[in-house]
């Protein structure tokens, strides 16, 4: 029971629930709505998020995990959205860590930038996997779209991931 | 400060060397990878089913400011089609049938006798870069990876990951998609069809003549028969209640003089095939054929030709589903062929209940003991 208590407890756990949510989302109501035939990438958002939460090292394991769950739903090959979230949330905590007073708007252009990236990132790993055609013009606009939309909502979904991750309280 | 440095290091190296190799795994084909992605989907479903339902208001809405006049046009425009497709049906249904009796005769495989199982699509890659769709029916229905995947307008891909009650299908479109095609070109005749006669005439009988001109000369020995060449055509309507004796019905009875002229189709005139490669090139994009002959036989492809599954020993799919049409004839100098663009017969973008048909090549089927 105290191990059942501990997992639950386990910041780590409540990421993976929460991951499994967006990723519903991801699969139904974010796969249906395609502004400018874009499919908006909120597991994207989730990762960019946790780095800025919680920093570089632990955006990092967190990215490797929402990336992972990700990509257990795609055809592509199994660890690579892993390896490219990974990247975007260590991105987005780092370079979070050089803005000296932190703002909510700081907070959204970082996570606009990390999926921006992200989206550009994401092809070229495809193609270096041997994917054929992914490599077009057309991933600018699915960049410019995604790291809008993500500038949009980084804000709430921080703020979540801040709940997730956070380190259990210490016992007394 | 140096130690968390290390540990960031660590960590870092730690999640690079999972990456690369559950990557490998993965495109080795491991098992495990497989069996890890289907224990998923089987936990996953649930979850998604709830959602899909939850959200589902939310996803009607922005259909319906999102699609609302195209979808009053695209209703407007079907109207039109479903009355032109109920008399084209009609034609259509005779044909195949007797299409399907012909190769039956001739004891070539038809895509009535192939087993299918219908499924519906229940979801899409929620990916910008792969075209693939879900559908509700797996390894229970007897689908395999590779099996060829139709709708009611024609061949819409193919079954790449089989788990037990789902399936995802590689669209047309997707980049890693190929196929071997073939490209019926019918070559340029003219044919002109009089029928002599003034309504003042009271005679029974009506001559209808077909001149058909074809660019080529053609020599023959055979009595009474030129084919590609004016082919008159006589028909002789009885007086009612006068019946033809009998053997004298047909062109070549035993011992009748066979100075009649025989009607046979001319060899030019049956549509030329030649097979290429379709290949994906992402959603926005037409897919292309590749590889097709620039042979003068087959003379210049038109726009508009139809393209059909080509079949054959290693071919995933069998031969004569319909794909598409070609809509553009990219030229190229040389004795290089050209590469045609092709508009889909099924439309991608809508797709809900499709047939996959349980086909496997011969080379790919087990040995039979």
């Amino acid at each position: 029971m105290d191990a059942i208590v501990g997992l639950a407890e386990n910041k780590y756990t409540r990421l993976v629930l929460v991951s499994l949510l967006f990723l519903s989302l991801q699969t139904t109501i974010f796969n249906e709505m395609r502004p400018f035939n874009v499919c908006l990438q909120v597991m994207l958002l989730l990762a960019a998020s946790c780095g800025l939460a919680k920093g570089s090292s632990t955006g990092a394991v967190a990215g490797f995990i929402v990336g992972l769950l990700y990509d257990f739903v795609l055809t592509t090959p199994l660890g690579l959205c892993a390896a490219v979230f990974a990247l975007v949330a260590y991105f987005a905590g780092f370079a979070h860590s050089f803005v000296h007073e932190s703002t909510w708007w700081s907070r959204s252009l970082v996570a606009s930038a990390a999926s921006a990236a992200g989206m550009i990132v994401l092809p070229i790993a495809f193609t270096v996997t041997g994917a054929e055609g992914v490599l077009t013009l057309h991933i600018f606009t699915v960049a410019i779209v995604v790291s809008l939309f993500n500038a949009a909502f980084s804000v709430p979904v921080e703020i979540l991931c801040r709940w997730a991750l956070k380190d259990p309280a210490p016992v007394r | 400060m140096a130690g968390s440095s290390f540990t960031r290091r660590r960590a870092i190296l730690l999640l690079t060397l999972t990456s690369v190799l559950l990557i490998t795994l993965d495109l080795r084909g491991s098992s495990v990878v497989n069996g890890a992605r289907s224990a998923f989907g089987s936990i996953f479903r649930p979850i998604e089913s709830a959602t899909r339902v939850v959200t589902r208001p939310v996803q009607n809405a922005w259909n319906g400011i999102t699609n609302y006049n195209d979808v009053v046009d695209e209703n407007r425009r079907l109207r039109d089609l479903v009355a032109y497709g109920q008399g084209a049906n009609i034609a259509a249904i005779a044909t195949v049938r007797e299409a399907q009796e012909l190769l039956a005769l001739n004891g070539l495989p038809t895509l009535a006798g192939i087993s299918s199982c219908t499924a519906q699509v229940v979801g899409q890659s929620p990916s910008n870069f792969s075209q693939t769709v879900e559908i509700n029916r797996g390894s229970e229905c007897g689908i395999k990876v590779g099996m060829p995947v139709l709708n009611a307008a024609g061949m819409i891909g193919k079954v790449t990951n089989v788990y037990n009650k789902r399936a995802v299908v590689m669209l047309l479109t997707d980049p890693g998609y190929s196929l071997s095609v073939k490209v019926v070109n019918t070559p340029p005749t003219t044919t002109t069809t009089t029928v002599p006669g003034s309504p003042s005439t009271s005679s029974t009988t009506t001559t209808t003549t077909t001149t058909t001109t074809v660019p080529r000369t053609t020599t023959t020995t055979i009595k009474g028969f030129t084919p590609g060449s004016t082919l008159p055509v006589t028909t002789s309507s009885l007086a009612p209640g006068v019946t033809a004796p009998p053997g004298t019905a047909g062109p070549n009875q035993p011992g009748q003089n066979t100075n009649t002229q025989i009607t046979v189709p001319p060899g030019a005139d049956l549509p030329l095939r030649e097979t290429g490669a379709l290949e994906g090139r992402g959603l926005s994009k037409n897919p292309v054929v590749r590889f097709i002959e620039n042979t003068p036989r087959f003379g210049a492809i038109s726009v508009g030709s139809p393209i059909i599954s080509a079949g054959g020993a290693t071919s995933l799919a069998p031969p004569d589903i319909v794909i598409g049409t070609v809509s553009k004839v990219v030229k190229r100098t040389g004795t290089l062929g050209p590469i045609l663009e092709v508009k889909l017969s099924a439309n991608l973008n809508s797709l809900n209940f499709v047939r996959v048909l349980l086909y496997q090549p011969i080379t790919e089927r087990p040995a039979e003991p």
